[in-house]
C-alpha cells in the first residue's frame, strides 16, 4: 500500500497550505491589506449560468447531522440551492440524533438522497461496507463545482478509498482531535502546558496535589473522544511516529491491538488512571456535560475536538482562553502527533434523485461556501479557500500552528467498522476505570476484529 | 367492627412512611415545573432544589413548543392515541362480545390466543414488524403506528370485556330476540350501551398505554415530523448533548406529563378499578 | 279441522326449520363479522411477526440484502461465545429479582399502611401513589438521569451537603450501574402493585382480623397468618407482571438512562442488545435470535414462578 503513504504525504502537504492560509487570516490582516481578489473569485455570474443549465425537479432529501458545528451553514447553502432550483422540493432531515433516527431507513433501502456523515453513530466505512453509498469514482474525477473548478483540486484532504480505487464519499470538514486546556488558568497558576507525557504527568501530580480540580475529565458516554484525542495519537507516537500502524489497524490486521506501540499507549492511560488523574464522574458524562465541567474549571484537561469552542459558545466563562495540544503521549523530546477528524458527504446508492444530489454536491464545494463554513461553523472546512478576512476562531488558528509545524506528525484517522468502534469504546472506558488490563483490552479487540474479519471474508 | 391496628408508635411510623413516599412521588413533579422555569446558569451554579429565580422563564415552554416542534408532537400523540384507542376498543368489543355471548367452535382457543399475548414478550416481533410495515409502506406514517397500537390494545381489552359481557343477564338477548331485533341491533342498541362502564375503563387504560408507548414509536417512525411525545423527549434529551438547555428539556417533560396527569386525576377511579378488575381476574 | 291443523303444523314446522336455517347462517355470519377482522389484524401484526422472528433467528440476514442464508442454530452458538449476552442476561435478572423484592416489600408495606390503620387521607395517598405509573418510562428516565447527574444532580448535591468535598460519583457510569436503575423502576411501577394489594386486603373479611384480635394474636401474626396468605393471589399476579414487564420492557429505561447499555455494557439488557444488534449493526437475524432468547427465558421464568408460588387457594366460607 505505497499508494496510501504517498497519498498521506500529499495530504499533509496540502493540509499545511490550507492551514497556513487559515492561520494567516487573523494575525496579519490588520497590517497587511492584501489585494488577493483573484479573477476567479467572482462566482455569481458563472454560478447562475452553470446551474440554470440543468433544471432539477422532484423531491430531494438531505440528511445532515447537527452537532458542534451547528446548522447555520446548512440552512444557508440549502436555501440558496433552493432559490436556484425553485421546482425542487427539498426536505431536510437534520438534528443531533439524526444518525440513529435515519438508520432504519438506510437499512430498509429508502435512504435520503444526500448525506453529511458526522457525529456519534456515523461511520462512512461501515456505510460503504453495507453498500449504502453510491460509487462516485468516475463522476468525481471529472466533477466541477458550480464555479467550473474541479472539485478534487479544491480538497485539502482527498477522499478516502474505503474500497481500493473507489470513491464513495467526499470530505467536507477538516476537524482535529486534541487535548485542551485553559491558557488563562495556566498562566494564573503558573503552569506550563505539557510537551510530552513526562511533563504531563509532572503537571498532573502538581494539580492533583493542589486538590482544586481533577486533572483530566473526559466524555465517558462516548469513549471515541478519548480514543481519538488521546489513544490514537499516542499509538503513533509509540510507533516512532510511523503512521503506518494506523493503516494496519484499519486493515484489521491480526495482532495489531496487542502490538507493542498499542500496549505502550494503553499503559499511559493506565498510569493516568492509577494516579487518580481521571475525573470520577467522567464515565457518566456526555461531551457537553464534560465540556461544561471543564469550562467551569472542574478539570484542567479534556480530550475533545476543535469544534468545542463553537459548540460551547454560550457557556464559555469570561476570560477563558482555549489552549490546544495535538497529543500528550509522546516521549520527551518527541514530536506532536495530530489526529484529524474528517467528516464527509455522500450520495445514497438508492438515492431517488441522484441528479439533484450531484448538483448539490457541486454547489457546496465552492471557495465561497468553504469560507462560509469557516465563518458560520467556526471551524476549517476541507475546501481550499482563501480565508482572508474571515473570523476564524482563536482555537482554529492555534490548531493550525501545530499542523503547520515540522515538529508535528499528521496521522491518518482510525477508520474501523462500527461494531469494532463499539467494542473499542467499551474496552477503553473500562481501562480508564481500571476494570481491565491492557492485555484484556487487546484480547477483546482481537476477538472482535477476528469476528469481523471472518465475516468480511465470507 | 375492626378498627385496624391501633398501637400509636406503629401508627406514627406507618403514617410518616406514607407521607415520605407521597413526597417522593410528588416532589419530582413539582421540581419538573421549577426546572422548566430556570435558565442554564441556575442549573450550573445553583443547587437542584433551589426555587427558580424571578422572573420565571415561562418562555421555555413556548420555546420547546415552537423551536423543537413540541406543538406538532403533541398533536401527533393526540391523534395517534385517540384514533387507535377508538378503533382498538371497537375491535375488542366486537370480539369480546362474540366470545362472551355465543358458543362456537374455537371459542376458547380464540380467547386464550388473545390472553397468551399478554404473557409473551413482544420484543421478538419488533424486527419483522418493522419490515412488514415497510413492505406495506406504512413505516414513517402515523397510520402505521395507529394500526399497530390498536391491535396491541386488543388482548387486554378483550380480556376485560369478555368478563364484562359475561356478567350481563341472559334475559336481555332473549327479550331482544322476541322483539325481532337482529344480532347487530342487539349488540349496538342493548349490549354496547350496557357495557359502557367496561368500555370506558378499557379505553382509559388504552389511552394511558398508547400515550406513553415508546418502543414501537421509536422503531416504526423515523421521520422527525411524525414523532410522538415519548420519542420526541428521548430525542430532545439526545439533542441536549449538543445544546445544553435544561430549562426547555424540563418544559418538554412537563408538556408530556401535564395532559396525562390531568386525565388521570379526572378518571382515577375508573383507572384503578379497571386495572384491579383486569389483574384480579387473571 | 284435524287435517287443517295437521297441515298447519307441517307448514309451520317447515317455516320454522327454514327460519332456523337462515337464522343459523345469520348467526354465523354475525359471529364471523365480529371475530374475523380483529383476528386477521391480530394474526398479521402480532402473531406473524413473532413467528417470523423465530424463523429469522435461523438465518444470516442483514436487513437490506436480498439473500437469506440458512445457518441453523449458528446464531445461538454465537451467543454462547458472546460475553455481552451473558452480561445482558445477568442484568435482566438483577432487575427482575431486585424489582420483585423491592416491589413486593414496599407495596405490601404501603398496602397494609393504607388499609389496616384507617389513616386519614388514605384515599389521597392511593391516588398519589399511582401517579408515576401514568407517566411514560421515557419521562421517568429523563427525570432520574438528572437525579443521578454526577455534578449537577440531585443525589450527589444532597450527599455533598454532608461531605467535605463535592461528592461526584457517576451513578450511571459504574460497573454496577444496573443497580442504579432499580430505584427509578420501583418508583415508576410500584403504584400498580399497591393498588392490587390494597384491593386484596380490602377483600379480606374484617371478621377474620376481629377474631384474631380476640384470640390475642399479635399484629405480626395477623399479617403472617391472615394478610399474607389471603393476598397470595394478588402477590402472584404482581410477581408475574413484574417479570413480564421487566424482561420485555427493560430496554426503555436502559436506553433512556444509559444510552447503549452504559459503560462497557454495564447496564446492557437483552432488549437493548437486541435493538443495538438489529438497528445499529444491521444484524437482524442475530437480533431475532436474542428475541427468541427473551421469549424462552421469560416462558421458563414465568412457568417456574407459577409452580413455586402455587398454593392451595384458601376458600373463604
Amino acid at each position: 500500500m505505497t499508494k496510501r503513504s504517498k497519498f498521506l504525504k500529499a495530504w499533509s502537504l496540502v493540509l499545511l497550505i490550507g492551514m497556513l492560509s487559515l492561520a494567516g487570516c487573523g494575525s496579519n490582516n490588520a497590517n497587511n491589506p492584501e489585494p488577493t481578489t483573484k479573477p476567479t473569485d467572482s462566482p455569481q455570474t458563472t454560478d447562475n449560468a452553470n446551474e440554470g443549465a440543468v433544471k432539477l425537479t422532484g423531491d430531494f432529501e438531505i440528511q445532515y447531522f447537527v452537532g458542534g458545528y451547528g446548522d447555520a451553514w446548512w440552512k444557508q447553502v440549502i436555501s440558496e440551492f433552493q432559490q436556484l432550483h425553485p421546482e425542487l422540493k427539498i426536505k431536510e432531515s437534520a438534528g443531533a440524533k439524526i444518525n440513529e433516527q435515519m438508520k432504519p431507513r438506510w437499512i430498509q433501502g429508502s435512504p435520503p438522497d444526500f448525506v453529511y456523515i458526522d457525529g456519534a453513530g456515523s461511520n462512512t466505512r461501515q456505510m460503504v461496507t453495507d453498500d449504502q453509498l453510491m460509487d462516485i469514482t468516475d463522476w468525481l474525477k471529472e466533477a466541477e463545482n458550480a464555479d467550473g473548478k474541479k472539485i478534487l483540486d479544491l480538497l485539502i484532504a482527498q477522499p478516502e478509498e474505503y474500497q481500493s480505487g473507489k470513491f464513495h464519499a467526499v470530505p467536507l470538514v477538516f476537524g482535529s482531535w486534541g487535548t485542551f486546556y485553559d491558557k488563562a488558568l495556566f498562566k494564573e497558576k503558573g503552569w506550563e502546558a505539557p510537551t510530552d507525557f513526562e511533563s504531563f504527568l509532572a503537571l498532573g501530580d502538581k494539580i492533583k496535589a493542589e486538590d482544586e480540580m481533577s486533572v483530566y475529565i473526559h466524555t465517558g458516554v462516548y469513549p471515541y473522544y478519548i480514543n481519538g484525542a488521546l489513544l490514537d495519537p499516542a499509538i503513533v507516537a509509540m510507533n516512532n511516529y510511523d503512521t503506518s500502524i494506523i493503516k494496519r489497524i484499519n486493515s484489521l490486521e491480526e495482532g495489531v491491538w496487542k502490538s507493542e506501540p498499542v500496549v505502550k499507549a494503553l499503559n499511559q492511560i493506565v498510569e493516568m488512571s492509577e494516579k487518580g488523574f481521571i475525573d470520577k464522574g467522567s464515565p457518566a458524562l456526555n461531551h457537553t456535560d464534560s465540556q461544561s465541567q471543564w469550562l467551569q474549571h472542574k478539570a484542567a484537561f479534556i480530550p475533545t475536538g476543535i469544534w468545542v469552542e463553537s459548540e460551547m459558545a454560550n457557556d464559555i466563562p469570561d476570560g477563558f482562553e482555549f489552549g490546544f495540544l495535538p497529543s500528550i503521549g509522546q516521549d520527551n523530546g518527541g514530536k506532536f502527533v495530530a489526529n484529524p477528524y474528517i467528516s464527509t458527504v455522500a450520495i445514497a446508492k438508492k438515492a431517488k434523485n441522484p441528479e439533484a444530489a450531484k448538483a448539490f454536491l457541486q454547489y457546496i464545494y465552492t471557495e465561497k461556501n468553504g469560507k462560509a463554513w469557516a465563518e458560520l461553523s467556526k471551524a476549517p472546512s476541507n475546501i481550499k479557500a482563501d480565508l482572508e478576512g474571515t473570523n476564524a476562531p482563536a482555537l482554529t488558528k492555534e490548531a493550525a500552528k501545530y499542523y503547520n509545524s515540522p515538529n508535528t506528525v499528521v496521522s491518518p484517522e482510525v477508520v474501523i467498522p462500527e461494531e469494532l468502534v463499539t467494542a473499542r469504546n467499551n474496552a477503553t472506558v473500562a481501562l480508564t476505570k481500571g476494570e481491565i488490563t491492557p492485555e484484556q483490552w487487546g484480547d477483546r479487540l482481537e476477538e472482535a476484529t477476528a469476528k469481523i474479519r471472518a465475516k468480511e471474508q465470507k | 367492627m375492626n378498627k385496624g391496628i391501633r398501637n400509636p408508635g406503629f401508627r406514627l411510623f406507618f403514617k410518616l412512611s406514607l407521607m415520605v413516599w407521597a413526597v417522593c412521588v410528588l416532589y419530582p413533579l413539582i421540581w419538573t415545573i421549577f426546572g422548566a422555569l430556570k435558565d442554564n446558569q441556575q442549573f450550573f451554579l445553583g443547587k437542584p432544589w433551589n426555587l427558580p429565580k424571578l422572573p420565571l422563564l415561562w418562555s421555555n415552554f413556548s420555546y420547546v413548543w415552537e423551536k423543537y416542534n413540541f406543538g406538532d408532537y403533541f398533536v401527533n400523540s393526540l391523534v395517534v392515541t385517540l384514533v387507535s384507542t377508538i378503533l382498538g376498543v371497537l375491535l375488542s368489543a366486537t370480539t369480546a362480545y362474540a366470545i362472551a355471548r355465543y358458543t362456537f367452535r374455537g371459542n376458547g382457543l380464540l380467547y386464550y390466543s388473545y390472553l397468551s399475548y399478554m404473557m409473551i414478550p413482544t420484543f421478538l416481533g419488533i424486527v419483522p414488524l418493522f419490515f412488514l410495515l415497510n413492505d406495506f409502506h406504512l413505516t414513517n406514517k402515523l397510520f402505521g403506528l395507529i394500526l399497530v397500537y390498536m391491535i396491541t390494545a386488543v388482548p387486554f381489552a378483550v380480556f376485560v370485556l369478555v368478563g364484562f359481557f359475561k356478567s350481563l343477564p341472559k334475559e336481555l338477548e332473549e327479550a331482544a330476540a322476541i322483539d325481532g331485533a337482529s344480532h347487530y341491533a342487539t349488540f349496538f342498541r342493548i349490549m354496547l350501551p350496557l357495557a359502557k362502564p367496561g368500555l370506558i375503563s378499557v379505553a382509559i387504560i388504552t389511552v394511558l398505554n398508547i400515550w406513553n408507548e415508546y418502543v414501537f414509536a421509536l422503531v416504526l417512525v423515523n421521520d422527525p415530523t411524525k414523532y410522538t411525545m415519548p420519542v420526541a423527549i428521548a430525542v430532545l434529551q439526545g439533542e441536549m448533548q449538543y445544546r445544553t438547555e435544561w430549562g426547555p428539556l424540563f418544559a418538554a417533560l412537563f408538556i408530556s406529563m401535564g395532559p396525562i396527569l390531568l386525565f388521570y386525576i379526572i378518571f382515577q377511579r375508573q383507572i384503578t378499578e379497571g386495572i384491579t378488575a383486569g389483574a384480579l381476574k387473571g | 279441522m284435524k287435517e287443517r291443523t295437521a297441515a298447519a303444523t307441517v307448514m309451520t314446522k317447515q317455516k320454522v326449520s327454514t327460519r332456523i336455517g337462515t337464522a343459523k347462517t345469520k348467526r354465523n355470519l354475525f359471529i364471523a363479522s365480529f371475530i374475523l377482522p380483529t383476528l386477521l389484524l391480530y394474526l398479521v401484526f402480532t402473531v406473524y411477526p413473532m413467528f417470523k422472528g423465530i424463523y429469522l433467528s435461523l438465518f444470516d440476514w442483514s436487513g437490506g440484502s436480498e439473500t437469506y442464508n440458512f445457518i441453523g442454530l449458528a446464531n445461538f452458538k454465537e451467543m454462547l461465545d458472546d460475553g455481552i449476552i451473558l452480561k445482558a442476561i445477568r442484568n435482566d435478572y438483577i432487575l427482575v429479582v431486585g424489582k420483585v423484592i423491592g416491589f413486593m416489600m414496599m407495596s405490601m408495606f404501603f398496602a397494609v399502611a393504607l388499609t389496616r390503620f384507617h389513616i386519614k387521607g388514605s384515599g389521597f395517598y392511593r391516588i398519589v401513589y399511582f401517579i408515576p405509573n401514568v407517566l411514560s418510562i421515557v419521562v421517568v428516565g429523563v427525570l432520574w438521569r438528572y437525579v443521578y447527574n454526577p455534578n449537577l444532580g440531585f443525589l450527589n448535591s444532597l450527599i455533598s451537603l454532608f461531605t467535605e468535598k463535592p461528592f461526584e460519583f457517576a451513578w450511571l457510569g459504574d460497573k454496577w450501574s444496573i443497580f442504579a436503575l432499580l430505584p427509578p423502576s420501583i418508583w415508576a411501577g410500584i403504584g400498580f402493585t399497591i393498588i392490587l394489594l390494597v384491593a386484596g386486603i380490602l377483600s379480606i373479611p374484617s371478621s377474620l382480623f376481629e377474631a384474631a384480635d380476640i384470640d390475642g394474636a399479635s399484629q405480626w401474626n395477623q399479617f403472617w397468618l391472615i394478610t399474607l396468605p389471603l393476598t397470595w393471589e394478588q402477590m402472584k399476579t404482581s410477581v408475574l407482571w413484574i417479570v413480564m414487564t421487566t424482561l420485555n420492557g427493560s430496554f426503555v429505561i436502559v436506553t433512556i438512562m444509559t444510552f447503549e447499555g452504559g459503560v462497557d455494557n454495564a447496564t446492557q439488557v437483552m432488549g437493548s442488545y437486541l435493538y443495538m444488534n438489529a438497528f445499529k449493526f444491521g444484524k437482524f437475524s442475530y437480533g431475532s435470535a436474542i428475541g427468541v432468547l427473551i421469549l424462552v427465558l421469560s416462558l421458563i421464568t414465568t412457568a417456574t414462578l407459577q409452580r413455586l408460588m402455587k398454593r392451595d387457594t384458601i376458600e373463604l366460607t
